[in-house]
């Protein structure tokens, strides 16, 4: 039976208006989408989001159905990604594929962020080693 | 003639603003999600005594009405509660901070409200704070 998922900040992250944002985000996302809340359900690890132009960063830290989110980069992540705010806000518009539940790379948002990082104005790193991962967060932050 | 802000003189004229931007037409279309209500915190020290709310019911691109209120419990009529202090929306009508980045700095707190769908409406919400900085303003502190 797949856990109830468990979204918390962590002391001093109730302070990053950006780790509040994403905790409501992901919260609402799951209560709305069981596929986002079985992604949330599978995923492990530690992904940090860096907001280049505003100096902020979140570190998710994904344990099977739980989420911590703290202030800052915390510890090594296995992901991270580092982009200006209106990256951030654009990606979570990144189309998903009905059948499957992941991005969809024909997507018109999917391509653009696709080019974006081709230009380093979106950085991925670890994205090799850990795909399963960034796919799902795409999955989880999806809006659309 | 400049409006004061907040005040019922200035909520109506911000509404018309709103129905005068092309953008907010366009890319609000599609908002069919109810009223969002903007909030100004409490600040005696410029006279305002009570949380002070300005009640947009925006639908399908157009405003079709407002509601100047005083007090929380007056806004929560609204589906989207979007609450800061009096400097901040100053700074938003002077079209000095961007509404979104805002809220990722913790500027603005949506209290109430689907936050999935307000950043699907990314544009439109840019498209509001542009018609605000058409309102011919009057700030209290100035």
């Amino acid at each position: 039976m797949m856990r109830e998922p468990a979204i918390q900040l962590a002391p001093g992250a109730e302070d990053n208006g950006f780790a509040v944002m994403l905790a409501q985000l992901i919260r609402q996302n799951i209560d709305d989408r069981p596929e986002k809340k079985r992604a949330l359900a599978r995923m492990l690890g530690r992904v940090a989001l860096v907001v280049s132009d505003l100096g902020l960063a979140v570190t998710l830290l994904f344990e099977r159905g739980r989420l911590t989110l703290l202030d800052g980069i915390v510890g090594i992540p296995d992901v991270t990604i580092r982009a200006p705010s209106e990256w951030h806000t654009r990606m979570s518009l990144v189309e998903i594929e009905p059948r499957f539940g992941l991005p969809d790379p024909r997507g018109t948002v999917a391509r653009e962020v696709f080019e974006a990082s081709r230009r380093g104005e979106v950085q991925v790193y670890g994205a090799l080693a850990s795909p399963t991962l960034v796919l799902r967060l795409t999955q989880l932050m999806s809006v659309v | 003639m400049a409006h004061e802000f907040p005040s019922e003189e200035w909520t109506q004229a911000f509404a018309a603003a709103v129905n005068d931007n092309e953008d907010y037409r366009k890319h609000g279309k599609p908002w069919t999600y109810g009223a969002v209500a903007m909030v100004i915190s409490r600040n005696p020290e410029l006279g305002l005594e009570e949380d002070t709310g300005m009640i947009l019911d925006v639908d399908q691109g157009v405003c079709r009405g407002t509601r100047y209120v005083k007090g929380m419990d007056a806004v929560q009529e609204a589906p989207f509660v979007i609450v800061a202090p009096y400097d901040r929306w100053k700074q938003v009508i002077r079209g000095e901070v961007d509404p979104i980045k805002a809220m990722m700095e913790g500027k603005l707190k949506m209290t109430k409200g689907h936050l999935p769908t307000m950043l699907r409406f990314v544009e439109s919400s840019r498209a509001l704070v542009v018609s605000a900085t058409k309102v011919p303003t009057r700030f209290l502190d100035e």
